[in-house]
């Protein structure tokens, strides 16, 4: 009883105690939003790298290919066993894309990922990525009416139409002003759809082909005039298929407005800039939308690559917040990329592969299925690499995870420079309490009992500066995207860029058991430090004690 | 502590009666309650050896006030803290009703000096976070364990008032040692020495620093005390005129008793 009164009498009248553990108190709030914001920058980084990553992934290096991949599944199958939940092939290639923006041609280089419809998303978390609603639930590669993120702005099938429309007015136009003023062949225009431009003077839309103009005001070209022998019979400047036209019916013609080229899924930083305005906000600008077409130059497969090009319309972006990923990887179908390439036998049906993806059951061990796959698949005998996701991001993730053990041990020290400050505050209560010790054992007090008033004093106040510790820690994280908005409008800088980190807001994540462990750390570190001087309280000899003055 | 300790320690009040043997006559009027013999006791400073106690016999009888008188360093604050089990001696023995007590374990030394001495100080020595009533009731919450002490509270801290209320500071219950008087500071320690109605009263100096008139108040409280009580009163003081009071002087010289005196 006494020993609950007296310390709590001594917490009552000596505050300086108190602040002896606002070191642990900041400690503790400190490792609790450290670990908190780790954590979280791990979990959701490990969330987006694992991404488009399988759980395992048995690849052919470089540009290698895998032949016969039908028959690696089944050796895959019989060694994973129960595992197993399904198996992708993927090919990987890097190509150029080129576009059309602002009346200039852009080529950007990407990492060309052929994946299967049925099975890529059920081997990755690739599907809710897509920004498009509809393909979320199942990929497909094609160009969708609607269901499209509102941030991209127009796009879709509706905007491929009025593009269609669009361009289709502007060949009419040039159209009309040409019949009227033909152009020299050295001064032909390219047929650019993305020329766009307000029609120069009053024309009327009329089906080719045209009646004579009877308008001066036109677009006059400079140059010679054509003659008619520099003009072969039939041919026209400004539709050189005139003659194709004759034989196919405009059903069977591609026509943009109905139709698309190979479906292809952008990574939504290839396709996009981040800039910020005057204003200091930050805005997005599309340079290609769903419904726009591009070009994709790859090489093709065999001993002797040779580059391709292939027509693609965009069906859609990807998004992973991930910028490494958004602004490298593009996916199309794996079928459509193989026939690209020519990795289909023509004799066999045979098609190669680049990678074979597997993805395992929740809780089965990643390195040891890894582990027997290298032993089915010995390095010097086939030439593959296999690793798990996390093999694939070690580098990054032993790396972060080094930074969280370096940081929990420099704050652990912290709380222990804390101990010492509070060892130190209790000794001198405990000199300065020398005679009340000795009162009590002439009273008949125990040894252990004046020991537990010291102790309980420690534990008192170690649970107090933890748990206010742990309150200010958690209300920190709870806020701290606000917190990270004051000191950016404070200080006038950003704080959190999200071009740079892989987040557009910092990432929490609250373990319970990392708090409970801090807490009671940072306890034990009060008690420990809080033993000594209690020890000393017990040991004192009651004679000794009441003469001391 | 359990009803079978206790039952071994006499009662206060309660008589001893002699074993009649073959032996010489025991003639006892009075039951001893205290008794020393060849107690020895020197203290350690560095490497010198300071003799206190030189084989000292005391006798403290039931419901007597002792005086031990004594020059400064003649060994008699020693004698009381050894008397008190605070401290061991190097050599002879202890007894109190029947029972050696300087060579017991700690915590029985610790039961005793709870339950059955009750121990003022020349310089009070309250503890100063406590109010005055709470002071009183320290040996209480000493003995008790949580429960007990709450089952028990009403009980103690009426006891507590009418202790306060015999020695005159009922009217001071709520207030802090610092705001007490010297006098007012050694009637709550005497109070506080009661709670447990122990069977001795030990009192080093109890008026060593006070004036004459609150001297005399502490000192007419313990002899009213003796008499209402029956209590045992064991009072070390170097001042003659207040050990004249007392029933018996033991005079300590030299770390020897020299003179008794009834």
């Amino acid at each position: 009883m006494y020993k609950l009164l007296l310390s709590w009498r001594y917490l009552k009248t000596r505050f300086i105690a108190l602040a002896s553990i606002v070191s642990v108190t900041l400690g503790v709030a400190t490792l609790i939003v450290v670990n908190s914001v780790m954590s979280g920058f791990i979990s959701e980084m490990q969330d987006r790298l694992h991404g488009i990553l399988s759980d395992v992934e048995i690849a052919s290096p470089g540009l290698g290919e895998i032949s016969w991949p039908e028959l690696h599944v089944r050796e895959i199958e019989r060694i994973v066993g129960d595992d197993l939940l399904a198996v992708t092939y993927v090919v990987r290639v890097p190509a150029l894309m080129n576009f059309q923006f602002r009346g200039r041609q852009w080529t950007q280089q990407i990492m060309l990922m052929g994946v299967d419809e049925q099975t890529f998303g059920q081997v990755t978390d690739f599907n809710p990525y897509l920004l498009n609603s509809n393909k979320r639930s199942a990929i497909n590669f094609q160009l969708e009416e609607q269901g499209y993120d509102e941030r991209i702005g127009e796009c879709g099938w509706d905007y491929r139409r009025k593009k269609e429309e669009n361009s289709q007015r502007i060949e009419e136009l040039i159209g009309s002003s040409m019949n009227a003023q033909p152009i020299a062949k050295t001064d032909a225009q390219p047929l650019d759809s993305q020329t766009t431009g307000p029609p120069q003077g009053s024309v009327t839309f009329a089906p080719l082909p045209m009646a004579a103009p009877t308008h001066q005001d036109t677009v006059q070209s400079p140059g010679q005039q054509p003659t008619e022998d520099t003009m072969p019979m039939g041919f026209s400047a400004f539709d050189p298929h005139a003659d194709l036209r004759e034989h196919v019916s405009p059903e069977e013609m591609f026509n943009p407005s109905r139709d698309q080229h190979t479906g292809i899924v952008l990574g939504i930083a290839i396709a996009s800039r981040q800039f910020m305005n005057p204003e200091g906000e930050r805005e997005e600008l599309f340079m290609v939308r769903p419904g726009d077409d591009i070009q994709i130059t790859l090489p093709t497969s065999g001993p002797t690559p040779s580059p391709i090009t292939e027509n693609c319309t965009i069906v859609d972006f990807y998004s992973s917040n991930m910028h490494e990923y958004d602004s490298t990887f593009a996916f199309m179908s794996l079928r459509k990329l193989q026939e690209i390439r020519r990795m289909i036998d023509p004799v066999t049906g045979s098609s190669t592969v680049s990678s074979i993806q597997v993805k395992l059951k929740d809780g089965a061990d990643l390195n040891a299925v890894r582990d027997k796959l290298i032993a089915f698949f010995p390095p010097h005998q086939y030439p593959y690499v296999i690793q798990t996701w996390q093999d694939t991001q070690r580098p990054l993730l032993s790396a972060v995870n080094m930074e969280v053990t370096i940081l929990n041990i420099l704050l652990f020290l912290i709380i222990a420079v804390a101990g010492f400050g509070i060892l130190a505050t209790f000794f001198m209560i405990v000199v300065e309490k020398t005679k009340d010790i000795g009162i009590l054992k002439a009273l008949g007090a125990p040894s252990h009992g004046v020991m537990s008033i010291f102790l309980s004093y420690g534990v008192s106040l170690g649970t107090v500066g933890t748990g206010v510790g742990i309150v200010l820690g958690l209300l920190f994280v709870y806020f701290i995207n606000d917190i990270a908005g004051a000191i950016q409008w404070a200080t006038g800088r950003e704080i959190f860029d999200p071009t740079i980190y892989y987040f557009s807001q910092i990432p929490t994540v609250v373990s319970p058991l990392m708090v409970v462990l801090v807490a009671l750390g940072a306890i034990a570190i009060a008690v420990l430090a809080s033993v000594l001087p209690a020890l000393r309280a017990a040991r004192l000899h009651p004679v000794e004690a009441l003469r001391y003055e | 502590m359990s009803e079978a300790a206790q039952t071994n320690l006499l009662q206060p009040g309660q008589s001893i009666t002699p074993t009649t043997g073959s032996r010489a006559p025991l003639k006892v009027k009075i039951p001893k309650v205290l008794s020393v013999s060849n107690l020895h006791k020197s203290y350690h400073k560095g490497r010198l050896h300071v003799p206190v106690l030189k084989g000292v016999d005391v006798q403290i009888h039931e419901g007597e006030f002792t005086a031990i008188v004594g020059q400064s360093g003649s060994g008699k604050s020693t004698l009381l803290h050894l008397l008190g089990t605070l401290d061991a001696p190097d050599k002879g023995e202890i007894w109190f009703q029947d029972r050696r007590i300087d060579n017991l374990p700690a915590r029985q030394q610790e039961h005793i000096r709870n339950r059955k001495f009750g121990m003022i100080f020349q310089f009070y020595h309250l503890l100063p976070e406590l109010t005055t009533i709470e002071n009183v009731l320290v040996p209480r919450m000493v003995q008790d364990n949580f429960l007990s002490y709450m089952r028990n509270k009403k009980k103690y801290l009426t006891r507590a008032k009418e202790l306060l209320d015999t020695v005159g500071m009922a009217h001071r219950l709520n207030h802090r040692p610092s705001e007490l008087s010297g006098g007012e500071m050694q009637r709550t320690a005497i109070a506080r020495a009661l709670i447990s109605d122990p069977t001795v009263l030990l009192a080093d100096e109890p008026t060593g620093n006070l004036d004459g008139e609150s001297g005399g108040e502490v000192m007419s409280t313990l002899l009213n005390l003796q008499r209402t009580e029956n209590l045992t009163i064991v009072m070390v003081t170097h001042d003659n005129a207040i050990a004249e009071k007392a029933d018996r002087i033991i005079r300590l010289v030299d770390g020897k008793v020299t003179k008794l005196q009834s």
